[in-house]
């Protein structure tokens, strides 16, 4: 699906977050990670801040001069087969599985915020933010390889 | 099912008007109804005027900073409130929901730029104008003023000006679009929970006999308008009668002219944007393309090719890049366009008259339309169709751009695309709309530069917002002083 305008990048934005964040609190919940759960409970508490900045960020910077299609630019590269894998199904699952999986989510919404800050070159403050939260998402995974 | 009913605003709460007509009010997306509008009445309108007269002495008294925490008090709700307040304006104006979040973000900034009270509204002062003698301008309220807004702007016009008469210590009644009554009535459930004094700012939904009422009240001090051209005629005419302060800002048909060395690579997405952004139903959308020199093919087909990509649609999709029209009656106008441009022989390169959205085949949906071989002696090139349709009109030079510019009845906005400096210094020293965009599409104005035409764009001396705005909603009065 494309991502044709400013408000369907920040919208993908708010997805992302919202579906990590639900993870990342089932995965703290999951007595099998009680080992980093402290960690996990960070995670969602972040994508819950990151929640809140997609939110400000589209509110306070669209405006009907930036209103221009966004070319060669969708979702599918950054969709994830394992998104069929539940929050609810990681109640269940091992640790290694989990982190493996919140491996993937981090490396995912790290590539797709390089990828929107650069068709966002327009609008350096909506630039900013999104690279934020990818720098963000790069302090995660460098937390993850620690574990392993 | 019942529609809901649209109530005043009237003293602090919600009235019921004593209207015995009501409107519809239509989703343009679906072709529903979605609510009823009651055609208010001239006793609506003073009950509303005795209200906000009332109030003002109390109102005026108010420290200037008092009054802006008010407003502080009302950013923050409208931010809480944004995606709920937007939604409701793509419902009921059909524009997509980036657009409807645009203008919610332009309606708040006006209220960010109104909290600049303390120092917009300082007069000035100046001792020894004369031995021992001192003189002071102080900027006073006036009282009661009052804003009649239109359909393409369901949120943002009237904050164009009520915020600005607020802080300033006047009281302040709205009259919405009756097409389009849901949105202001949204922010209006708002405006309640802040908590203004009774009286302080009212609502007065209706059509004709309301805009007569507020014009010949005689407690009203001035008017501001946003609409057409001859209804803004007509109210400068008979405030002018009454004796009100009036501002009223009328019609549109801008022209962009893109110059044979402008970058269409980096300036080919605002230019489209231009023409079909909100259908082409703002006063700042380009109306007539004009290519100089050799450039005009290359232009028409890269826009032409890009126009044929936008996605019509239900503006509350996501994917949707251009919405409907705002009513039935509209569309079929600018159907009519459509086909007087055919008829006076003009070239149809892409023709959005049949233009089916899946979905939602009673929505009042017209499709990016492009006309070449457009003659400025066409109606299609000079009056204001106010859709999504391009009149191509080929200049040979910047000579005779600047001229079809300064040949039109209105002069709002006018653009230039170009790398030459040179170009883009004559171009904006010569022409005469008040709006320049130098590479830019649409030159909106932020809340804290005026926003209005010139000709028959804009009648009226002080535009809307900015600084200048303060000069419209007070008096200065001038205090010699001399003590013995």
């Amino acid at each position: 699906m494309p991502l044709v305008n400013f408000g369907a990048i920040m919208n993908f934005a708010e997805e992302i977050e919202t579906l990590d964040m639900a993870y990342y609190q089932a995965a703290a919940g999951n007595p099998a990670c009680e080992v980093n759960k402290a960690l996990f409970e960070q995670f969602a508490k972040d994508a819950g801040k990151n929640i809140q900045t997609v939110k400000r960020t589209r509110r306070e910077n669209v405006t009907e001069m930036i209103l221009e299609g966004i070319q060669n630019f969708t979702r599918e590269p950054f969709q994830l087969n394992m998104e069929i894998k539940s929050a609810d199904a990681c109640h269940t699952c091992a640790l290694g599985e989990t982190i493996d999986t919140i491996k993937t989510l981090e490396e995912r919404a790290e590539r797709y915020y390089q990828a929107a800050a650069d068709k966002m070159k327009a609008l350096p403050e909506v630039a900013r933010a999104l690279k934020l939260m990818g720098k963000k998402r790069s302090a995660h995974l460098k937390m993850l390889d620690q574990l392993s | 099912m019942s529609l809901s009913v649209v109530n005043n605003y009237i003293n602090g709460e919600f009235v019921q008007s004593d209207s015995a007509q009501f409107g519809d009010v239509w989703n343009p997306a679906t072709g529903e109804k979605i609510a009823t509008v009651p055609y208010g009445t001239k006793a609506d309108v003073d009950r509303a005027v005795k209200a906000a007269r009332d109030a003002y002495p109390e109102w005026r008294e108010t420290p200037p900073l008092t009054r802006a925490r008010y407003l502080f008090r009302l950013k923050d709700a409208f931010e809480e409130n944004f995606e709920e307040i937007a939604e409701t304006l793509t419902i009921e104006q059909g524009k997509v929901i980036d657009e409807a979040r645009g203008e919610v973000r332009r309606m708040i900034e006006n209220v960010e730029h109104a909290t600049g009270v303390t120092t917009l509204m300082c007069g000035y002062t100046l001792e020894d104008i004369a031995k021992g003698i001192d003189c002071y301008g102080h900027r006073q309220p006036m009282g009661v003023f009052a804003a009649i807004v239109p359909y393409n702007f369901p949120g943002m016009v009237a904050w164009w000006f009520l915020p600005y008469a607020l802080v300033t210590g006047n009281t302040f009644i709205v009259k919405p679009s009756e097409q389009v009554p849901m949105t202001q009535t949204k922010i209006f459930e708002i405006i309640d929970d802040i908590g203004f004094p009774e009286g302080v700012v009212n609502m007065v939904h209706g059509a004709k006999d309301v805009v007569n009422g507020l014009l010949d009240h005689p407690d009203i001090k001035g008017i501001s308008f946003v609409g057409s051209t001859p209804t803004a005629q007509y109210i400068y005419k008979r405030c002018g009668e009454t004796g009100k302060r009036v501002q009223a800002l009328g019609g549109a048909k801008n022209i962009v002219a893109v110059m044979p060395d402008a970058d269409l690579d980096q300036g080919l997405p605002s230019l489209v944007s231009s023409f079909y952004g909100c259908a082409g139903q703002r006063c700042l959308a380009g109306a007539v393309l004009a290519p100089v020199g050799d450039i005009a093919d290359e232009l028409k087909d890269k826009f032409v090719a890009s126009a044929k990509q936008i996605k019509v649609g239900n503006g509350l999709d996501e994917q949707t890049a251009m919405g409907p029209l705002g009513n039935a009656g509209h569309k079929e106008r600018v159907l009519g366009f459509i086909e007087k441009g055919i008829a006076e022989g003009a070239d149809l390169v892409l023709d959005g008259r049949d233009c089916i959205v899946e979905d939602y085949p009673n929505g009042f949906f017209v499709g990016p339309t492009f006309f070449d071989k457009v003659t400025p002696d066409m109606s299609i090139a000079g009056e204001e169709i106010f859709g999504p349709v391009v009149s191509m009109v080929r200049a040979k030079d910047l000579d005779d751009v600047i001229d079809l510019v300064n040949t039109r009845r209105y002069a709002n906005a006018s653009c230039i695309y170009t790398s030459s400096g040179r170009a883009a210094r004559e171009f904006k020293y010569r022409v005469n709309p008040s709006m320049v965009g130098i590479n830019i599409g649409v030159a909106a104005p932020m809340s804290f530069f005026p926003f209005g035409g010139y000709g028959n764009s804009m009648f009226g001396d002080i535009k809307a917002h900015g600084q200048e705005i303060f000069q419209f909603f007070t008096d200065t009065k001038v205090v010699i002083e001399r003590w013995f």
